[in-house]
């Protein structure tokens, strides 16, 4: 079985590719301008911050760069594609002929290339009176294509690839986890002689569901002695099936000529001067040489947080890798909460924490609670307590009950608001959640505070 | 400029069709000077059509990078002028309002896709047209019409605004009675624009020394007839004599190709550009929304695109077809790679080159009814080469043959258009340029 990828990221730039409308969208068709609309008279200027997103890639998967590279038409009629032709690239792309590492085993990366999105379109309206609407705000944003050759052999090694491939890219270009849900790929597989392509499939599982489906179909129609013709699909993600697209949707000839309007680029001094960061996979692997780090713990490490990872290396510099692990462990629990505050200082208060610890200043425990002191993480004091958490009488030992009572003392009048209206004890409520910063349910707040109003003054 | 004077040019319009629209307020009166635009120049305060039905009534939401210079600088937009659709014509014929009549003779062509633009250069007195030049759009009509018509190198001006046609070859570039008007104004428009990455700042537009040699390409003259052979020649002497240049002559043995090549790019282009028309967000809109896209679009355009655009965006798809694209498109750009390399070589041995503009004066509707869409691609030979190049060039009326003003082109190298306006003021100055009966 042979499996290759043609993989759709949009890059995370603040303006679209052609113009400086904004790419964070906004009601329909609020982010656009003469040019994203393709207005007579309008024309594109590249946006260097793509252009240089796009070699960054191009680098990361060792292509090679020309010295000059530029843009394409690809014409065809569509009502979201706001000029009725893509602004794409054909020739001399950002990158050619590179390889990716995937986990010991070289895949091949064809090209690597930039282009604008079209708009989209949404459908509204009741059935047989459906109407089209055409939302424009994705119209030119900037997108990069990878192709890789069909190197892959089966759809649960496309979607590991893929998920790895996606590590790199988002730590290269800065992409974010949402960006990551929304990347696209054209998937090309041939258990047989025969090539078939399922288009734009949306996201990790739903390719990898895509693959296997395909795979199956194509090799029961090998065995029953059918051909399997060459053909585009399409996957339907409600029925988990894929159906063939008419022919005239996918296969027409798209005329590529030059885009006149943007010029030539000469990029490789530029791809030159640009340098790559080690990428999450990279140091994955040298961590797990410097430090005898198994392979799945290096990885989840640099998945959670490049800033985590240099945390665990400077512990492990003047500590040792297993202090350095044990606390990165404890980190990297309640990091998805922590990770936007986690300053300088925070940092340093739990290096210390873990030095002492070091020098058998402090116990394990000890430690335990000085870390989630530093981060704040109150539930987990609770735990290394050793007390159920699930227990609501230990919750109330330990500041429910508090701050309540804190609350009512604060609003003196409050006893004769709630018997005018029970509405008033949402005031309580509010209050009584801020300062308790969700260590409680809503439920537990609500029936303590009920009960606290009903006893009276 | 008073209201009887507007009265007046409002009458001449009647008679020669020269405007699209024609501003009807008093700030004409207190401007520097007074400049219209080609109708594929887009204003916020006129109609932008391109001489198309497709865009009949649109009103663009800004003004082209050449209309906005020249406002800054004190002019006044008095009109609009009319054109062949998108530029697809040689005679002005093509268009789906107003056909403009010469200046010299209402029966006869002012010469395209400009045409309307150098109606009102001969017309109105101290006038400047901003023209559009593809394939010879600015030095045809000036020839047919008796007027000046500079079109500078691609890149000099902006074409932010331009409603395009062939993006690697439009170029927009002025007319006037004389060229000393045009020398005055240009520097407004010429330099970067980064609305347009295709502008270009360097080299700055800068004096040089003036011409000292003139080349006339031996391929410039085949074909051309002996009457009008014999009009060139005598400002051959001019130029030779009371200019005092050296005249030789240079071998440009690509100018041949340059033809096709031109037509095969500005087609396949103008195909692409063009695609955007489809009835969706401005301009002609189709009756039944209630039908499959595909459909729409193509009752859209079969309605909205006159017949040479028709003609020019079949052509245009069929030579960047796959297995057509190699042959025709990609081959194409090397003539024109070959072209430039060709020219190059042509300026080492001298400043200018000198040729005649058109082969022929203006033609009578009735004869240009009679030529075939062939024949009429076959009578910009000689204003293709430079246009197909990039180059700077600028016509100028050098005689009359049956009281039909003639006109000769100068072309320079790249940047070089200090050159080409020095020799066109020396020649405003020797020369008498024909002057139309009617004019305001």
């Amino acid at each position: 079985m042979r499996i290759g990828l043609e993989i759709h990221v949009q890059l995370p730039t603040r303006s679209k590719m052609f113009c400086s409308c904004p790419t964070d969208g906004g009601p329909p068709n609020s982010a656009v301008c003469p040019t994203c609309l393709g207005m007579p008279g309008s024309r594109p200027t590249l946006n260097r911050a793509a252009l240089e997103m796009g070699l960054r890639l191009a680098k990361l998967f060792d292509c090679q760069v020309p010295e000059r590279t530029w843009f394409a038409r690809k014409t065809y009629f569509y009502p979201d594609l706001a000029k009725h032709y893509q602004v794409t690239q054909h020739d001399n792309p950002v990158g050619e002929h590179g390889a990716f590492d995937f986990r010991g085993k070289e895949v091949r990366i064809r090209r690597v290339h930039l282009e604008e999105d079209p708009g989209s379109i949404r459908r509204a309206g009741r059935p047989g009176e459906e109407l089209s609407l055409v939302d424009y705000n994705r119209s030119g944003m900037p997108l990069v294509e990878i192709v890789t050759e069909p190197d892959l052999s089966s759809p649960a090694e496309a979607r590991q690839f893929l998920s790895d491939m996606l590590t790199e890219i988002r730590h290269t270009i800065g992409l974010s986890g949402e960006g990551e849900q929304t990347v696209r790929a054209d998937c090309n597989i041939s258990v047989g002689e025969e090539r078939v392509e399922v288009k734009n499939v949306t996201g990790l599982k739903n390719m990898e569901r895509a693959l296997k489906y395909e795979a199956v179909r194509q090799t029961k129609m090998l065995r029953s002695r059918r051909p399997v013709l060459r053909e585009t699909r399409r996957y339907d993600e409600e029925r988990k099936v894929t159906v063939a697209v008419r022919k005239k949707e996918f296969e027409e000839d798209y005329g590529y000529i030059g885009e006149p309007d943007l010029g030539v680029f000469h990029i490789r001094a530029m791809a030159e001067e640009l340098e790559n960061k080690e990428t999450p996979l990279e140091r994955a692997r040298r961590l797990e040489l410097q430090y005898g780090l198994a392979e799945s713990t290096a990885r989840q490490l640099v998945n959670t947080s490049m800033r985590l990872c240099d945390l665990f290396e400077r512990m492990a510099a003047d500590l040792g890798a297993k202090v350095a692990l044990n606390v990165t462990g404890q980190v990297s629990g309640p990091w998805f909460h922590v990770k936007d505050s986690f300053d300088q200082s925070m940092e340093d208060a739990v290096f210390e924490a873990a030095e002492e610890f070091w020098r058998d200043g402090i116990t394990d425990s000890e430690l335990t609670i000085r870390l989630s002191k530093i981060l704040g993480t109150h539930v987990t004091v609770e735990e290394t307590l050793g007390l159920d958490v699930e227990d609501s009488s230990v919750k109330d030992r330990i500041g429910l009950n508090e701050a309540v009572e804190k609350a009512v003392e604060e609003n003196p009048g409050i006893f004769e608001d709630y018997a005018k209206n029970e509405r008033a004890a949402n005031r309580l409520i509010g209050e009584v959640k801020k300062s308790t910063g969700g260590t409680f349910s809503s439920q537990e707040i609500v029936a303590a505070v009920k009960a606290r109003l009903s006893q009276g003054p | 400029m008073n209201a009887s004077r507007l009265e007046a040019i409002r009458e001449l319009d009647r008679d020669y069709g020269m405007f699209y629209s024609l501003s009807e307020d008093a700030a004409l009166e207190s401007a520097e000077f007074h400049f219209s635009a080609k109708d594929n120049l887009t204003t916020v305060d006129h109609e932008t059509t391109a001489g198309s039905r497709m865009l009949s009534g649109w009103r663009p939401p800004f003004d082209a990078a050449a209309v906005e210079s020249l406002r800054g600088a004190g002019g006044a937009l008095l009109g609009k002028t009319s054109m062949d659709e998108f530029g697809f014509g040689t005679f002005s014929v093509n268009s789906a309002f107003a056909v403009p009549r010469n200046p010299h003779d209402r029966e006869r062509s002012c010469g395209g896709s400009s045409g309307g633009a150098a109606c009102a250069a001969a017309l109105i007195d101290g006038h400047i047209s901003l023209g559009v030049s593809t394939g010879g759009s600015v030095s045809c009509p000036a020839a047919f019409c008796g007027v000046v018509g500079f079109t500078p190198t691609y890149g000099r001006v902006s074409r932010h605004g331009l409603l395009d046609y062939g993006s690697s070859l439009d170029k927009v570039g002025m007319l006037s009675a004389d060229c000393a008007s045009i020398a005055e104004r240009f520097p407004l428009m010429a330099g970067p624009d980064r609305r347009d990455p295709t502008s270009c700042g360097h080299p700055e537009h800068s004096e040089r020394s003036a011409a000292r040699t003139v080349g006339v390409p031996k391929q410039s003259l085949q074909g051309i007839p002996e009457d009008v052979l014999a009009v060139f020649n005598e400002a051959l002497e001019v130029v030779r004599g009371d200019m005092g240049l050296d005249v030789v002559e240079v071998d440009i043995p690509v100018f041949n190709y340059a033809q096709p090549a031109y037509y095969i790019i500005a087609t396949s282009e103008a195909s692409t550009n063009l695609a955007r028309y489809g009835g969706m967000r401005y301009g002609a809109r189709g009756e039944d929304l209630d039908t499959h896209f595909d459909r729409y679009f193509r009752q859209v355009r079969s309605a909205g695109f006159g017949g040479e655009a028709k003609r020019r965006i079949l052509l245009g798809t069929f030579t960047r077809m796959v297995g057509y694209r190699d042959r025709y498109y990609l081959k194409a750009l090397q003539v024109r790679q070959a072209l430039i390399a060709e020219y190059r070589r042509a300026f080492a041995s001298c400043d200018l080159l000198l040729a005649p503009t058109m082969p022929f004066v203006a033609p009578r509707f009735d004869e240009v009814e009679a030529m075939s869409p062939l024949e009429i691609y076959l009578a910009d030979h000689l204003t293709i080469p430079p246009n197909l190049a990039g180059m700077p060039h600028i016509s100028l009326p050098c005689g009359e043959l049956d009281g039909m003003p003639l006109g000769m082109q100068f072309t320079a190298d790249h940047w070089h258009e200090d050159r080409l306006l020095k020799a066109g003021v020396e020649w405003d100055r020797r020369s008498e340029y024909p002057v139309p009966e009617a004019r305001a």
